[in-house]
């Protein structure tokens, strides 16, 4: 029995040794990203006064570039493809409570019309963004918060902080689909090969049912810290090629009681109807982000008397 | 409280320091120990299961008793028969009750009757493991009432062989003429034994945490989405869930032997490297053995086994793989899995071809033949496409996904996520490692034992590095919900 216990004794010792060299994997993880923003963020680099939070809908339409254009202003889109409302809660939050980040005027949150309360397959939490940076303290402690790790193994092993992409080492390179502009923003300059441009818009009405409660409170959250922060929140519905859901603004305006400006896009304007303007159904192609980006800082100029 | 937990590797470190530091070898003690600590184990699952765990355990001890004393053959049989009604009814009720009523009033309702299940099904959940318990207790009545041993008068003693809580949950099923001469026995410490079951423990971690975990995940990915994916990536899915069973699994029953050990019991092997068998019958021999050899001992031997003519043997092979498939789970999907199975063992059965490959494949060679090979690959290409039965939620969902396989394009390259490549690259090295063991109980057996020291640890600390990177949010293994 003594043996057994000296000999495992050493064992972990040696391991413990071994498992410090994954130091350098998880610190040397983050120079093989291409999309700073996050490490912005946990660094304390975001500076501007107009935050913008979104999915893919907030990443290809705003561009964030128009607002300085415009109306003189900084402003920095924070907006993730694939991302859902639990990882916008997140990344405000991360940028409120990291030091050296400037507490910002207005945010804008990009909210997908209608799925961006309830299930939907193609938006998460993007836990894959987070990996690459878990040399930061606060990205390993928010995955023990989701339970993603376990507490006791993270402080003790460097390898139980990893994840598996990280043993990937691929430098991450831009595609035509994941440029991003030095203002955050990802616009497309291409239509997709399986866009179906027929027009024929449809009108749904929005219905509460299969609204996830996780979805529901981090919507509840998000508002909450605005409104604790002092920082003016609008809620902006992008266009859909197809579809334009009826009430779904309205459910926005409950959920925040209020406090949000929900606006949504002029659907008079033809710029909408018309297929040169879009990626897909769900996003704008370049030129229709620019024109839907002026439509929206002309909101914000009129909502501020600009 | 899963294997794979910092619980379950705090849980597990005192009951050790306290069964060999505390009990000693007080076989007394020791007995009192596990039966607390199974208790407890079990306990955290869900406290009210504890209850129906000790009611199979006193029902077994007590009619298991009355059998053994019984004066008249009359009294044998009633005591006898209220057991097997007993604890058959118990995991028909649990398991098996709501099945019946749904499927019953779909067909009712097929036939233009408008009958609602709803207000007869019952909301209960199926206790963890009852499967397994109940067929512990099953075996020890029937050994005892055919004779083959004596009743257990210690109620310790018993409810250890009943509870005891490396196999517990997800077994091996255990015969009480293998286990209890064990429990009965004075048990000390063993280091050769001791360092054999934390190797044991290593590759059943490593097997569930990085290779079965691994694979769930785009199995799950797959089957989930299977409208949304080509034949190839489907193919794929398939693939993946094939190795995550057999690895969650078999890691879970490495685990169980491996913890067993440590305490100086040896429980019975489970699986012999079922996917290098190189027919359907081989992997039968290999896959999940003591749930088949429960079924041969119990149920296909007492309904005449191979010895009567052709239509028994169909009959008989025909009920014991669709009682096993019904074992699983109560779904259509499992009893056509059985099925299946039986369908690909008759034509083995029928031209005595099922006890063909009985020795370990290419034994003292380093590669099979390419007849061994083929065997193996078609062998594998059938019990693959028999999981998608397995895996699916319903009937609609199997077919449809077979379907949508055998399409066009599934001899297309399939459509993976990058990461996929490395959980590909970790099946490799698995597997490499399982056929170089593949002689051995378990792959790691052996493996190293030769070499140097400090390159042993290394690779231990290999396998380790990839459970603890791999170790996060851990998934609960496929058979306990069985």
């Amino acid at each position: 029995m003594r043996k057994l216990f000296i000999r495992l004794f050493i064992f972990t010792g040696c391991f413990f040794i071994l498992d410090k060299g994954f130091l350098y994997v998880r610190d040397s993880a983050p120079e093989l990203e291409i999309d700073k923003r996050l490490e912005m963020i946990l660094t304390g680099k975001i500076q501007s006064d107009v935050l913008i939070y979104g999915s893919s809908r907030g990443a290809r339409s705003v561009i964030a570039k128009v607002f300085t254009d415009s109306l003189g202003i900084s402003a920095y889109n924070l907006s993730f493809p694939g991302s859902d409302i639990t990882f916008h809660e997140y990344l405000l939050r991360l940028t409120l409570e990291t030091k050296g980040n400037k507490k910002p005027k207005s945010v804008i949150l990009v909210v997908d019309d209608s799925d961006e309360l309830k299930v939907a397959k193609s938006l998460k939490f993007r836990l894959d963004r987070m990996y690459p940076l878990l040399k930061y303290k606060a990205i390993r402690k928010e995955l023990v918060k989701r339970k993603e790790k376990k507490p006791i193994l993270n402080e003790l092993f460097v390898v139980h902080q990893l994840n598996k992409s990280n043993f990937l080492f691929k430098q991450q390179k831009f595609t035509t689909n994941d440029s991003i502009m030095p203002c955050g923003s990802m616009p497309i300059s291409h239509q997709k090969k399986t866009f179906n441009k027929i027009f024929n818009k449809e009108n749904y009405t929005y219905s509460t049912s299969g609204e996830l409660i996780q979805k529901l409170r981090a919507l509840r959250s998000f508002k909450n810290y605005c409104k604790k922060n002092n920082i003016e929140l609008i809620v902006v519905i992008p266009p859909n090629f197809k579809f334009v859901t009826v009430g779904f603004a309205d459910r926005l305006r409950t959920l925040t009681n209020g406090y949000a400006t929900v606006w949504q896009y002029d659907q008079s304007n033809p710029v909408y109807s018309n297929p040169d303007y879009f990626f897909d159904n769900a996003h704008l192609q370049t030129n229709g982000s620019y024109v839907y980006s002026n439509e929206l800082v002309k909101f914000y100029a009129q909502l501020h008397k600009r | 409280m899963v294997f794979n937990s910092i619980e379950f590797a705090l849980f597990f470190l005192l009951v050790f320091i306290l069964y060999w530091f505390i009990a000693g070898k007080n076989i007394k003690w020791q007995n009192m120990l596990l039966l607390g600590a199974s208790l407890f184990f079990y306990g955290c699952w869900d406290w009210r299961f504890l209850l129906l765990l000790s009611f199979s355990t006193f029902l077994g001890y007590f009619t298991g008793i009355r059998i053994g004393v019984a004066k008249s053959i009359s009294w044998k049989k009633f005591w006898f028969r209220l057991s097997i009604i007993l604890n058959v009814g118990f995991l028909a009720v649990f398991k098996y009750y709501n099945f019946f009523v749904d499927s019953f009033t779909g067909l009712f309702n097929s036939f233009g009757m408008h009958l609602d299940s709803s207000s007869i099904t019952l909301n209960v959940i199926l206790p963890v493991g009852i499967s397994f318990y109940t067929f512990h207790v099953l075996s020890y009545v029937i050994d005892i009432y055919y004779d083959r041993i004596k009743s257990e008068g210690k109620l310790v003693d018993f409810s250890v062989f009943v509870a005891f809580f490396p196999l517990l949950v997800a077994g091996p099923i255990e015969r009480a003429t293998h286990l209890l001469p064990q429990i009965q026995k004075e048990r000390v410490f063993d280091y050769s034994k001791a360092v054999d079951g934390l190797r044991q423990i290593l590759w059943g971690l490593f097997k569930k945490v990085v290779i079965a975990d691994g694979c769930a995940e785009w199995a799950n990915m797959i089957f989930d989405g299977h409208t949304d994916y080509s034949g190839s990536t489907l193919f794929m899915g398939a693939f993946f869930f094939s190795i995550q069973i057999y690895c969650d699994f078999s890691g879970y029953s490495d685990i169980a032997l491996g913890t067993s050990r440590l305490f100086g019991i040896e429980l019975l092997r489970n699986f012999s490297f079922p996917y290098f068998s190189r027919d359907i019958a081989e992997f039968w021999r290999r896959w999940h053995i003591s749930l088949t050899t429960w079924f041969r001992d119990y149920l296909y031997i007492p309904l005449g086994g191979s010895k009567g003519g052709t239509w028994m043997k169909i009959r008989n092979t025909f009920i014991i793989f669709l009682v096993s498939g019904f074992w699983h789970g109560a779904n259509w999907t499992f009893i056509v899995w059985g099925g299946l199975n039986a369908i690909y063992f008759l034509p083995l059965m029928l031209t005595n071809a099922n006890r063909n490959n009985l020795e370990i494949v290419a034994q003292g060679r380093w590669f099979p033949s390419i007849r061994e090979l083929f065997g193996m690959l078609i062998t594998f290409l059938m019990v693959l496409f028999g999981w998608i039965f397995f895996r699916a939620n319903t009937l609609t969902q199997a077919i449809d996904f077979i379907k949508r396989m055998f399409s066009a394009d599934l001899f297309k390259s399939p459509k993976l996520p990058e990461l996929a490549d490395l959980t590909i690259a970790f099946i490799i090295f698995f597997f490499i490692i399982e056929w170089m063991g593949r002689e051995n109980k378990y792959a790691l057996e052996q493996f190293g034992l030769k070499w140097y020291v400090p390159f042993r640890w290394l690779f231990y600390s290999f396998l380790i590095l990839c459970v603890i990177v791999l170790s996060g949010n851990e998934q609960v293994f496929i058979y306990f919900q069985f």
